[in-house]
């Protein structure tokens, strides 16, 4: 990886936005800023169009979707009637889908990053043959593509039983390439060899030196590989569609899809639809906004050193 | 164990190894320390990684063969050199659609890291008001599921649900048509831009954000003016941020499914083979050729993995 | 000078081991249940039977079987549409050693899914005291080779939807020959309305048009498949929707069904439809149609039949269940007794009913959504009886029917139908030959 870098020391987590700290502080002209911020409310407008829209068309009843404009509310406001339905449809198997992602998010995004911090503390703190096996292993399994794996593991899955239950889905997402690799670069920049050795003579177990001392400094890094999975995981698509058929199990983006390959059959379906998206997205917008912050920081140190 | 250790012990002139000479217990627990840590991740990647490939390589070699009208008279499987690889690439439709893919990522790999950086650029600037505002706005379409970003866009896209496709008319007087044959690809293309070209520029916000101040001083001693400063020294500095996007994009590209899968009920240009994923999932669930979908997916896999490794290597040597 | 620890081999070893043992595991779906010995009926304990299917509330119908019958419960599950992923569902869940014991398998997947060993043959459980039930026409689709595969649920005889008042607003009659419609097509141009549609990547309904004009694409024979998909009754239908594409007569952007076919008939640009019986149902989602469709027999060709069958399911018994003498019992009772049929009709909304002799209470009236008319007993009811009684499906249909479509997709850019029906045959010939089994052209 090319080393091509300002290093500046990895305690710079929170960069306060005042512009004064870069660029001409001086030459802040309203003209450019006129200009600038016109841009961004531009962007800013491309972005959220597809949000505001689903917010009004779950206001509305199938009749006025077709109707009525699209950028305004319709003749009946059926919003909580919407919502009711989506939430009661199929015996509340909306929210069971909910709770599939969430399980599958959670769970696999902590155990993931969990283990990818394991490893990547071991492959930078460490010499031991098969050291440079391994990261190049692990390097190939980032540039493949999840969707290759996904078919054959559903064979391997089929045979071992494994077809069609939360493991099928779980077990695959326990494995983040990308966050051993993050892991094992911000380990190597930010560990200090002679933390450990002090602690080793201090009479400190291995495993207790990683526990207690790896895993406090390499928190920032934890922090994104986690969010990085979690992401990673709710919005994958292709591996519970092929892994599982019940519906019982269903992640939210399965759950949706089926209810959207209905609406050409049973138009009732654009209702629930645009109420389901909505119901998911709204969560995952405050989501993102709030957790933005934390991308910044880990992720400075891995994309530096890259 | 012990054999590993004196091996080790032996033979490694480690020059990272601390220099005192502990016991030998402890050089037993240190040495077996990695393997516990890493054994739990490796263990799966094998599992979900190593596996399946060798599996798919597997299932590519195999062919089947039926004897009667719908082989109720036997069923033999047998090796197949390359028959199957042969199929998948005599494939005129499979082919198309990896250099679809390629056409693709060509086009929207390059504008989605220009907009993120040029938005990156714009947000981190002296002039920009609100900027963790704006920064939210633009991260915000990351947490939506391709999947669903594409439900709700391809409500934008068809007409008679679209108020865009209505502006358009009474704005302009022509109708747009997003999902056809010429344009159906963009309109993915703008799908996929709009989920992360975000996300991206988060990324490039954040190489942009640990340049010290102090560059920025002496360039500004310099005499540069902000598109000197952008054009010279934050782009160079923001290298590896690049990089980093680029690569993660192009593996984005071949792994398309979601989208056009989605989008083929409501668009007729969009046929079971468009993407190279789709393919391969069309030829193993909806026409039971699993030795194929076998082959395609190890052709899909060796060509991420060769451009992937192209670009990486391109941008090493470049930077020297 | 690395040396390789004895970890390190065993780990390789293993996963070597592993990988052999793998990949020399069979392809899934290569072993036939109807080889093995007749699955013995449940001696009086509990069986609850698993059904997949996409039709809607259909555990509303099941509740009815399962009230009369405490030692057989049926439980539904709702799958996406076969084509939309339901299929794959099934499949897959096959390869994994499982499935349901019914599932909801449309008449033209019935061979794709014998190709791959899912069907129980119900022949073997007696079914055949059944057949005089059924509809003669659907009863021979789900024959095959000696045996039964699925129990016909629902079929879809093709008719003709249009607008009385844009006709007359026009001047024309409604058309009773494909010659004709060609003929009145023109005069719904000037108006700025459409007389139909044509879809160029849902080929289901040129395969109705074909089937209408006698054309058989594939048939079964001692030695093999025998193919005619390119002959001259195909190829007639080919050329007639080409020119009347070329001509702007009818339009391509807006399949049937479709949001913007909605849009485009609650503007009143669409003057009329040539599509199956179940099209009544979509039909009213059309904002403010009501009152203003009629039904007609569909247009005739100059040879062949008086109507055509686009879509169609059955209940078929999937090769793992453990239950299959039970299911078929089910899957009878549900598709012949009229409160089976009955109930379909009302909570499903199913297509046209497979029993012979009845057509469901609901059907025999008259409709207030068509004005009074009685479309189901004066149209469709007659057009059962005037399908191709010979058309059979084939182990690829789908795979057949995607190659047509992308060739048909190839008409917005220049091609031709009928450029596309040839290549389709060829490429289907292929297909089938990687797939192991026999084919020949027929002699024509």
């Amino acid at each position: 990886m090319t080393a091509a870098t300002v290093s500046s020391a990895p305690q710079r987590t929170d960069v306060p936005d005042a512009p004064a700290t870069r660029g001409s502080g001086a030459g802040r002209r309203p003209g450019t800023t006129i200009l600038v911020t016109g841009i961004l409310v531009v962007v800013a407008i491309y972005f959220l169009v597809p949000v505001y829209w689903v917010v009004v068309a779950a206001s509305k009843t199938t009749d006025d979707l077709f109707g009525t404009n699209g950028f305004w509310f319709g003749n009946t406001f059926a919003l909580f009637d919407n919502l009711a339905a989506v939430l009661t449809y199929g015996g509340g198997v909306f929210i069971r889908w909910f709770a599939n992602s969430v399980l599958y998010a959670g769970v696999g995004g902590l155990l993931a990053t969990y283990l990818a911090a394991a490893g990547g503390y071991a492959l930078a703190k460490y010499q031991f043959r098969g050291r440079n096996l391994v990261f190049g292993l692990v390097l190939g399994g980032v540039l493949v593509p999840g969707t290759a794996t996904a078919l054959p593991l559903f064979l391997l899955f089929s045979q071992l039983g494994l077809a069609n239950t939360y493991w099928s889905v779980l077990i695959p997402s326990l494995v983040s390439p990308f966050g051993f690799f993050l892991c094992r670069i911000y380990a190597d920049a930010t560990v200090d060899s002679s933390i450990v050795e002090a602690a080793r003579i201090d009479g400190a177990g291995e495993l207790r030196i990683f526990h207690t001392l790896g895993l406090r400094i390499m928190t920032p890094a934890l922090v994104t590989v986690f969010l990085f999975q979690i992401v990673g995981i709710w919005n994958n698509y292709f591996l519970p569609l092929v892994m599982l058929s019940d519906q019982e199990l269903y992640p939210i983006t399965l759950g949706l899809n089926n209810w959207n390959s209905q609406t050409d059959r049973l138009p009732e379906f654009y209702e629930l639809t645009t109420g389901g998206v909505l119901l998911s997205v709204i969560p995952l917008a405050v989501a993102m906004i709030v957790l933005q912050r934390f991308w910044r920081g880990g992720l400075t140190e891995g994309a530096v050193k890259a | 164990m012990t054999t590993t250790t004196t091996r080790t012990g032996a033979t490694t002139g480690a020059a990272t190894r601390p220099s005192s000479r502990p016991a030998k217990r402890r050089r037993t627990a240190v040495d077996r320390a990695p393997w516990i840590l890493v054994g739990p991740f490796l263990a799966l990647f094998l599992l979900t990684f190593v596996l399946p490939i060798i599996v798919a390589i597997g299932q590519s070699f195999t062919t089947v063969t039926r004897a009667g009208l719908f082989g109720e008279q036997g069923v033999t499987t047998g090796f197949a050199w390359f028959e199957n690889y042969r199929i998948a690439l005599e494939d005129g439709n499979f082919i198309a659609s990896i250099g679809r893919m390629l056409l693709f990522g060509v086009v929207q790999v390059p504008v989605m890291i220009i907009a993120a950086t040029v938005l990156a650029l714009l947000l981190e600037s002296a002039s920009a008001r609100w900027p963790g505002f704006f920064r939210a706005t633009f991260f915000m379409p990351y947490g939506i599921p391709g999947v669903i970003a594409t439900i709700l866009w391809s409500f934008l896209y068809v007409p008679g649900l679209s108020p865009i496709i209505d502006l358009t008319e009474t704005l302009f007087g022509f109708t747009p048509d997003f999902l056809g044959a010429g344009t159906v690809l963009w309109s993915i293309a703008n799908i996929v831009t709009w989920t992360y070209a975000g996300y991206n520029m988060l990324i490039i916000v954040a190489q942009l954000k640990a340049i010290p101040p102090e560059v920025y001083e002496a360039a500004r001693v310099d005499g540069a003016g902000p598109w000197r400063t952008a054009w010279s020294i934050q782009l160079p500095l923001i290298r590896p941020a690049l990089v980093l996007t680029t690569v993660f994009s192009i593996i984005g590209t071949l792994q398309l499914f979601a989208e056009p899968q989605l989008l083929q009920t409501v668009s007729p240009a969009i046929d079971s083979q468009f993407t190279p994923n789709l393919s391969a999932y069309t030829t193993a669930f909806a026409y039971n050729d699993y030795n194929v979908a076998a082959a395609q997916s190890v052709l899909i896999a060796l060509v991420a993995f060769a451009l992937s490794f192209v670009f990486l290597r391109l941008t090493n040597r470049s930077s020297r | 000078m690395r040396q390789v620890t004895r970890r390190e081999l065993l780990g390789w070893g293993l996963t070597g081991g592993a990988a052999a043992l793998l990949a020399g595991c069979a392809t899934p779906g290569t072993t036939s249940v109807n080889t093995q010995p007749v699955v013995p009926a449940a001696a009086g304990e509990k069986v609850t039977l698993t059904y997949w299917a996409w039709l809607k509330d259909l555990q509303k119908v099941a509740d009815v079987w399962n009230a009369k019958n405490p030692n057989v419960q049926v439980q539904v599950s709702w799958i996406p549409g076969g084509n939309d992923g339901g299929y794959q569902k099934m499949y897959s869940a096959l390869a994994a050693g499982g499935g349901p014991d019914l599932a909801q398998v449309e008449m033209r997947t019935i061979p794709e899914f014998m190709l791959v060993n899912g069907l129980v043959d119900l022949e073997r459980y007696g079914v055949s005291e059944h057949a005089d039930k059924f509809d003669q026409t659907l009863w021979s689709q789900v024959s095959f080779a000696g045996g039964v595969y699925g129990i016909p649920q629902d079929s879809g005889p093709v008719g003709m939807y249009y607008r009385p008042d844009l006709y007359e607003q026009v001047g024309v009659e409604v058309p009773t020959t494909w010659a004709q419609w060609a003929e009145v097509a023109p005069a719904f141009r000037e108006a700025g309305v459409y007389i139909d549609s044509f879809p160029l990547d849902d080929t289901s309904a040129f395969t109705a048009h074909a089937m209408q004009a006698g054309a058989v694409w594939l048939r079964s024979a001692e030695d093999g498949w025998v193919i005619d998909m390119a002959g001259e009754t195909t190829l007639e239908v080919a050329r007639f929707f080409d020119q009347v594409i070329d001509d702007d007569l009818v339009t391509t952007a807006a399949n049937p069904y479709t949001p913007g076919w909605y849009a485009a008939a609650a503007h009143d640009q669409i003057a009329s439809l040539v599509s199956a019986s179940w099209g009544d149902a979509l039909l009213q989602s059309v904002s403010g149609a009501e009152g203003k469709w009629k039904v007609a027999p569909a247009p005739r060709w100059e040879h062949g039949y008086g109507s055509s069958f686009i879509g169609g399911s059955t209940s078929a018994v999937l090769a793992n269940s453990k239950h299959p003498r039970e299911a078929m019992e089910f899957a009878v009772w549900m598709n012949t007794d009229p409160e089976g049929i009955d109930a379909m009709i009302e909570h499903s909304g199913i297509g046209w009913s497979p029993a012979r002799d009845y057509i469901g209470a609901a059907r025999e009236k008259p409709s207030e959504f068509f004005s009074g008319q009685s479309y189901n007993t004066e149209v469709f009811q007659p057009a059962t009886q005037q399908q191709n009684p010979d058309w059979q499906w084939w182990p690829i249909t789908q795979q057949t029917f995607n190659i047509l479509g992308d060739g048909f997709r190839r008409k917005a850019t220049g091609g031709t139908l009928v450029d596309a029906v040839v290549a389709a045959e060829e490429r289907t010939i292929e297909v089938f030959r990687q797939k192991g089994l026999t084919i020949r052209k027929a002699e024509r």
